[in-house]
């Protein structure tokens, strides 16, 4: 293995993967990408574009490249090390900062590498960092596992759609009950708050004719779902404007995107069952 | 300045031929939504039927609220807005814009309306011929509170003002919120900096910055600029004003972005050092189409206290530090800047600028170009409301006699003119004359009359001149 780290001076997070790296006494070359390794990062960086973030706040180091392998960020660094890419669904890119890391997805990832999960999740908590978990209601298990060993700090689900369209959303198959399951655990949380992209929905299959968004009124029976699952009309409910550009569906990128004020519509259907609904 | 403890209230002076007569109706102070006659009758009373403004629609349909969020929690928050007919049943209501649970209070939806609210058809909310507005269906736009952070204006939470459009149904389908707007309202670093420190602190609801205070928000409708065009004046954009900021704009409906803007700041272009200071003004709106003056803005500019900025003898901190002791109504070309129209003191018949203070309103107040001309004026901290022709001569005036029992003042927010046809259940009233008391010779029972009992002469005496000193200037030139 030839490994390759690039950090950043005063990184704290690079410093929790070099720690990482020395208790699993793994040999690894070190580069300051802002001091002395600056040119060979560059170099790096343009040549493997595709596989690094550069964030509104620039590029989040380390980035670990083993071979042709890239990983962006300390959890995906860790994960990488621990368990190569049997980690790849559960751990991704972090969109949060200041001590916490995100990208932390419990349902898209294989829960037969949940002991893997577990120990990169403890190490990333270990040391001093605070976890986002995200879920859309699959693999309800595995979020009541983590949820009970201390690892989560904050949990956002995503409630897709309404019951009927919760499968053709998640792209399989998918009990509602899990979904449900998911819920009572996430509103039970101390810091929670649920979440629905207002999306384009592919009513029937391979038709494009059947893409239409969500309606309000479909809005208003997941916030009732929600309601029904948890029995709070309370919940932090957020409402979020779908971007067809970033959706790795290409039947959903000539979807026109809606603006904020269409999503007007859909707060006042949620807002009949859950009254804290937000657009963000 | 002195005022006297008794005088007349109701109305006091009427000239028929000269009136543009209808009915009008105003929030009587503690008491609910009045509909007075022009001899001051009081035709219909909406008892406790608050209203910030109230406003008649065609029918005899009145627009108001059942009452205001505990001042512990909010403030001027309308719990909602909701139309009833003449017989006092509600028709229409809205209040889903924010779930609220207050302390101590049951848990429930508000609409947070307050200052102002425009239904569909007329984009003022009062009286143009051919913009009725409608009172059976349509939407309506609601200006509404909004409580946010935004550390680019203050660290301190903020009380914001939105600007809503709900259907008949109550659903929201448009919303602008003013505090996304910040870097366009004009601002100097002066203002922003004080206004960092303190954006107009409330104790309501553990502290809370009313850093704008929208007063008023209207559409332009139709207009002739926007017909010769000028995007900025398109019918469906929304004109608001502020009292805190002194700032007046008018925002794209499609956009969002204010795109026309008078204030903060009145000394940036000869045009506006030509205008003056606006100061905490109310009611700035466009006249609508089919009214003498239709495209100009018509703003009540009270005078009084507001603004943010550098500290001066009268301020010293800065906060509030534009002060005038008069108020003016400015009919004001929005290209140009021009004032087309305008009474002021002078144009009362006060001398200026030692008596400028009897027409003067330093919070609430407003004014409705009437279709004869004239200007239905509410001078509001007074109670007072005139009817005024193009040539400035008072033809109606009316003392509201209702001061309140837990706040001793006579105030009315803001009153509209409307016309008789609106109210078909009743028939037209008598318009009966109602002339000029001449003041000097009115005494009250007891009181003796005018005149000395003995005069004699003194020799040597000077006759009084015309242009005799007082220990302050009388200028014309200084006047408005």
């Amino acid at each position: 293995m030839s490994l390759i780290l690039f950090t950043a001076t005063g990184c704290a997070r690079c410093q929790i993967a070099k720690k990482f790296m020395r208790e699993k006494d793994l040999g690894f070359a070190e580069h300051d990408a802002v001091g002395e390794g600056k040119e060979l990062f560059g170099k790096f960086y343009r040549a493997h574009r595709a596989a690094i973030v550069r964030g509104a706040e620039g590029i989040e180091f380390p980035v670990l490249a083993d071979g042709p392998e890239v990983r962006q960020g300390v959890a995906a660094v860790i994960a990488w090390l621990q368990a190569g890419a049997r980690l790849d669904g559960f751990i991704g890119r972090s969109d949060v900062s200041r001590g916490w890391v995100g990208g932390l997805h419990v349902s898209k990832g294989d829960p037969a590498a949940m002991e893997d999960l577990v120990g990169v999740l403890g190490f990333l908590k270990r040391n001093g960092l605070k976890l986002q978990l995200d879920t859309d209601g699959r693999n309800a298990a595995v979020l009541e596992h983590l949820l009970a060993q201390g690892l989560g700090d904050r949990v956002v689900m995503e409630l897709k759609g309404p019951r009927a369209l919760y499968a053709a959303m998640t792209g399989g198959s998918i009990e509602p009950e899990e979904v449900h399951r998911s819920m009572v655990r996430v509103a039970g949380f101390p810091e929670h708050r649920f979440e629905t992209t207002v999306a384009p929905v592919a009513r029937t299959a391979e038709d494009s004719e059947g893409i239409r968004y969500l309606t309000p009124d479909e809005v208003a029976e997941t916030a009732l779902w929600l309601k029904t699952a948890t029995g709070s009309h309370r919940q932090p409910y957020v409402l979020h404007v779908f971007d067809p550009q970033a959706d790795p569906d290409d039947r959903f990128r000539s979807v026109e995107m809606l603006t904020p004020a269409v999503l007007l519509r859909h707060r006042s259907a949620a807002r009949r069952h859950q009254v804290l609904t937000e657009i963000e | 300045m002195t005022y006297p403890s008794i005088f007349p209230t109701g109305a006091t002076l009427y000239d028929p031929s000269r009136c543009w007569n209808g009915y009008t109706v105003f929030q009587a102070k503690e008491v609910g939504a009045l509909l007075i006659d022009m001899n001051g009758g009081e035709v219909q009373l909406w008892k406790e039927l608050h209203g910030m403004p109230n406003r008649l629609l065609p029918g005899g349909h009145l627009i108001g609220s059942t009452g205001e969020r505990s001042t512990a929690f909010g403030s001027q928050d309308g719990i909602d807005l909701v139309q009833v007919d003449w017989d006092g049943n509600v028709v229409w209501r809205f209040n889903q814009y924010e779930f609220i649970e207050d302390p101590g209070e049951a848990p429930q939806w508000m609409a947070r309306q307050h200052h102002d609210y425009q239904r569909e058809g007329n984009p003022v909310g009062y009286y143009a011929p051919g913009l009725e507005p409608l009172a059976d269906r349509g939407n309506t736009m609601i200006l509404a509170h909004k409580n946010v952070r935004n550390p680019a204006i203050c660290d301190k939470p903020l009380l914001d003002d939105s600007i809503i459009e709900v259907n008949w149904e109550g659903e929201v389908i448009w919303e602008w919120v003013c505090s996304d707007h910040f870097d366009e309202l004009g601002l100097r670093e002066d203002a922003r900096n004080l206004l960092f420190r303190n954006p107009n602190w409330l104790k309501s609801g553990g502290g809370v910055g009313d850093w704008m205070h929208i007063n008023s928000m209207s559409l332009l409708g139709p207009n002739r600029w926007f017909d010769a065009g000028d995007n900025r004046f398109h019918p469906d954009n929304i004109i608001w004003c502020a009292r805190e900021s002194n700032i007046t704009a008018i925002v794209d409906k499609q956009t969002g972005r204010i795109v026309w803007r008078l204030g903060p700041n009145y000394d940036e272009t000869p045009e506006l050092r030509r205008l003056g200071w606006i100061i905490g003004q109310h009611h700035a709106h466009m006249i609508p189409r089919g009214l003498p003056g239709e495209g100009h803005i018509l703003v009540f500019d009270n005078g009084g206290w507001a603004g943010y900025g550098s500290p001066n003898p009268g301020s010293p901190t800065g906060f509030r530090n534009a002060l005038r002791d008069y108020s003016r109504v400015l009919e004001i070309d929005p290209v140009s800047l021009q004032v087309v129209w305008q009474y002021t003191p002078v144009e009362a018949g006060l001398a200026f600028p030692v008596d400028a203070n009897r027409f003067y309103s330093p919070f609430i107040s407003s004014a409705q170009r009437l279709p004869n001309g004239n200007t239905l004026i509410t001078e509001g901290s007074g109670g007072r409301i005139i009817e005024v022709t193009a040539g400035h001569e008072t033809v109606w005036e009316y003392i509201s006699p209702y001061w309140g029992r837990m706040l001793k003042i006579n105030m009315i927010y803001r009153a509209y003119r409307v016309p008789y046809e609106w109210v078909p259940q009743i028939e037209k009233p008598a318009e009966q004359a109602i002339e000029r008391i001449d003041v000097t010779r009115f005494r009250l029972p007891g009181a003796s009359p005018r005149g000395a009992r003995r005069t004699v002469d003194v020799a040597g005496v000077l006759p009084y001149r015309p242009d005799a000193a007082l220990c302050v200037r009388t200028d014309v030139a200084e006047s408005p």
